[in-house]
């Protein structure tokens, strides 16, 4: 990324001076886990959106695609989990094709790493990090301020701890694929349900050396029982005081438009 | 209520219907307390594609004109109308390229996709961080009243007429008891091949 | 300050003329034929991989390169200055377009940006102009509802058969609009072409006569792809063989290469190279 714009800091600043509080931007909330097992890594998330007390999304995407291969769940600030892991998606993919090499998930990690660190913990992304590259299979936590973890399961977010007690309880080594997605899922349930930040679905993408498969809304446990009535008003009961129609056909009463001819068309050549 | 989205008012919201899709605003500029003027829309149109923007006025007003500068310079680029995925793209990384200093809006698109003719609605917050809904967005200083009505009225597959009742039935009650914004509406109903376009009363007060 | 000096290397001869740019496409002419034709379903590029002694090793050699998953490009010239064009082509489809739009440009605006880099070497301070052609092969999505598309060729097709008025829409791929397979040549100018089918290189004007003998409207990729190697013959001075042979087809998406499954939306990479053996197996059956 070229850089950020400041252009409107200072005026910001300056109402912030005044006693204005600055408006909340959406966060994750979260619950986000990772755990290895043999032969690939699962990665898990609830699905809500908060902004304050406010359910801002009940079914946000806080799995985020790096390279087929590299995946990564986020969260804190949404917008920053979002650019943060789109810009270092962007640019493995540009460093892929120039090396011709898959992207290793250490390239990423260190990538996040310093992007983060370069701004002191201001652009507000906790990630989850996960992949399998040709050196074998990755699990790391990359935080805010550009610290990092290597562990063989991990949580973040405000349902870390909930989702933690899962892990720490039942994790053993060894875990087969079914086990570690039940395992992931079970914890982001923890979080569901224990963490007012976190809620609604369990998405999860299980990455081995073949492919990566996103399970979204692997687990529903909270869907909306369906309204035995419904409040459809009687078409009138809102009164307008004016009304104006524009037709997509109307359009060529404002717009003229000319076919351009086979001649006209074609291209200026130099000579 | 000394949030710098408070000094202004303002509401707005959109509705995904059957082939439809509703967006709606409040019509009121406040300076605080006091109500400057009850004609201030805050739906801009571009093309086929309907923006929302509630927050401070003064970046309303600027960030609806910097995205028709950007809609147009793309439509003279491309030779073909952007479409409502594409522009919330382009309302995203705008936002968020200015992520240390932002405009205080509270972004709503809303359109029907070119190519499947699919409602497309989604919100944003100040920084670019992008809310697709299914169902409905809201933004402006009556979110949480329009939630709560949002989330009673809206029901899925709604029609252009139904729609239209709906979601002027929710943004009315909503902004009623909602002190910084209200002073009458705008509705916009987007079907395939025509828009509607209506102003409604609202409390003067 | 040295950019004080650095005055542009391409200036006006007094006829009129830039002779750096025509020295430029001189050095286009020297290099080793490459070609593209459009198909209804798709485009496929090909050249000739020339290596200058039987001790070079060619399988780590490539022409043919990937710019965005639908967008595909070879050239003809001066390798160094093609691998300096890719890596501006592929950096520019991303901070000039996905990082905005979160979408990979459309083939026609990354011409642009690529014509635009060559353009700015011909009137840029201590540059030389790029010494290649290239052609860009790419398949646009389009925004046109699908039933119009259908209309649309339907008109077309009826039109061929009458052949009473004059078509509205000519029976053309592609387009912005309407989706579909894209083939342009940049020059070291900057300027740029669409075609149906052309050659750049030595041989061009050999390729390009064979070309309009064989070429047919309504076109299928697998006819385009005997096509190109049957002109390839025409002008190569090796053997060919999937060794030294280079193909890259724009085709349907090819889903099995995207390496995810359940992501909503998401559709394989369009372009992709052949392998030597494929091309080995389209030569046995030319």
């Amino acid at each position: 990324m070229p850089g950020f714009d400041f252009s409107n800091y200072n005026r910001n600043a300056a109402l912030c001076a005044r006693g204005m509080s600055l408006p909340k931007a959406t966060s994750t909330g979260t619950t986000i886990v990772g755990c290895i097992f043999d032969g690939g890594v699962v990665i898990a998330a609830d699905t809500r959106a908060t902004s304050g007390p406010i359910v801002a999304d009940k079914n946000c995407e806080k799995l985020h695609y790096i390279s087929p291969n590299i995946w990564c769940a986020g969260a804190g600030t949404a917008a920053d989990t979002e650019f943060t892991t789109a810009l270092i998606s962007s640019q493995l993919e540009l460093h892929s094709l120039s090396t011709g090499r898959k992207p290793r998930v250490v390239t990423c990690m260190t990538m996040l790493k310093q992007h983060l660190f370069r701004y002191q913990g201001h652009i507000g992304a906790y990630l989850v990090v996960a992949g399998v590259d040709p050196t074998g299979t990755h699990l790391f936590t990359v935080h805010a301020h550009g610290s990092t973890d290597k562990l063989p399961y991990v949580t973040m977010g405000s349902g870390s701890l909930a989702a933690m007690s899962v892990f720490e309880s039942s994790w053993k080594s060894n875990l087969t694929q079914e086990e570690a997605i039940d395992l992931c899922s079970k914890a982001i349930l923890a979080g569901i349900f224990n963490d007012l930040g976190s809620g609604s679905n369990v998405d999860v993408a299980i990455i081995t050396p073949e492919k990566t498969t996103l399970k979204r809304n692997h687990i529903t446990p909270n869907q909306r029982v369906p309204k035995l009535g419904n409040y459809v008003f009687r078409r009138g009961t809102t009164a307008v005081l004016n009304e104006k129609v524009i037709r997509k056909e109307e359009l060529g009463n404002f717009v003229s438009i000319h076919e351009m001819t086979e001649e006209a068309d074609k291209m200026e050549v130099d000579t | 209520m000394s949030g710098i989205f408070a000094i202004n008012g303002g509401a707005c919201v959109a509705m995904v219907g059957k082939d439809c899709v509703a967006i709606a605003c409040d019509l009121r500029l406040g300076l605080q307390a006091l109500t400057v003027s009850n004609n201030f829309p805050k739906i801009f149109q571009y093309g086929d594609v309907f923006l929302g923007l509630t927050g401070l006025a003064t970046d309303v007003s600027t960030v609806s004109d910097l995205f028709r500068y950007k809609v147009n310079m793309y439509r003279l680029r491309e030779e073909r109308d952007i479409a409502p995925r594409t522009f919330a793209n382009l309302v995203s990384s705008t936002l968020y390229e200015k992520r240390f200093g932002p405009y205080f809006v509270g972004p709503v698109v809303a359109g029907l996709e070119p190519k499947t003719g699919e409602p497309f609605i989604c919100g944003f917050d100040s920084i670019g961080c992008i809310d697709f809904a299914k169902d409905f967005i809201v933004s402006g200083t009556a979110t949480d009243q329009l939630f709560g009505m949002c989330e009673s009225l809206w029901e899925p597959n709604l029609g252009p007429e139904d729609l239209f009742e709906t979601i002027s039935q929710a943004l009315l009650n909503a902004v009623d008891r909602d002190a910084l914004s209200g002073w009458g509406a705008h509705i916009y109903i987007i079907e395939k091949d025509k828009v509607t376009k209506r102003l409604l009363k609202g409390r003067q007060d | 300050m040295a950019d004080r000096y650095s005055f542009s290397l391409t200036t006006f001869s007094p006829s009129g003329k830039l002779v750096q740019i025509e020295y430029a496409l001189n050095a286009v002419n020297q290099g080793v034929t490459a070609l593209g034709i459009k198909a209804t379903n798709g485009i496929v590029l090909a050249t000739e991989k020339k290596s200058s002694s039987p001790l070079a090793d060619p399988t780590s050699l490539s022409k043919i390169s990937l710019i965005t998953p639908n967008i595909g490009m070879v050239y003809s010239g001066m390798g160094p200055d093609y691998r300096v064009l890719v890596d501006r082509a592929r950096k520019v489809s991303h901070t000039g377009y996905k990082r905005i739009y979160n979408e990979y440009p459309p083939t026609r605006i990354l011409v642009q940006d690529v014509a635009r880099e060559m353009q700015e070497a011909t009137q840029s301070g201590g540059v030389r102009p790029y010494g290649v052609s290239l052609l860009i092969a790419g398949w646009d999505e389009g925004v046109l509802p699908e039933e119009e598309v259908e209309a649309l060729a339907a008109k077309a097709a009826a039109g061929k058969e009458d052949d009473g008025e004059k078509k509205k829409i000519t029976g053309k791929t592609g387009g912005i609009l309407k989706g579909g397979p894209m083939l342009y040549q940049v020059d070291p100018s900057g300027s740029y072409f669409p075609w149906k089918a052309t050659a750049i290189g030595k041989s061009a004007t050999t390729a390009k006569t064979f070309l309009e003998k064989r070429y047919t409207e309504g076109l299928e990729l697998e006819d385009a792809v005997h096509i190109a190697l049957l002109t390839l013959k025409e002008t190569i001075e090796g053997e060919m063989s999937g060794e030294t042979i280079e193909i890259g087809i724009v085709g349907p998406p090819a889903d099995h290469l995207l390496g995810v499954e359940g992501v909503e939306g998401a559709r394989g990479p369009r372009f992709r190279k052949l392998t030597p053996q494929e091309i080995e197996d389209y030569l046995t059956n030319l």
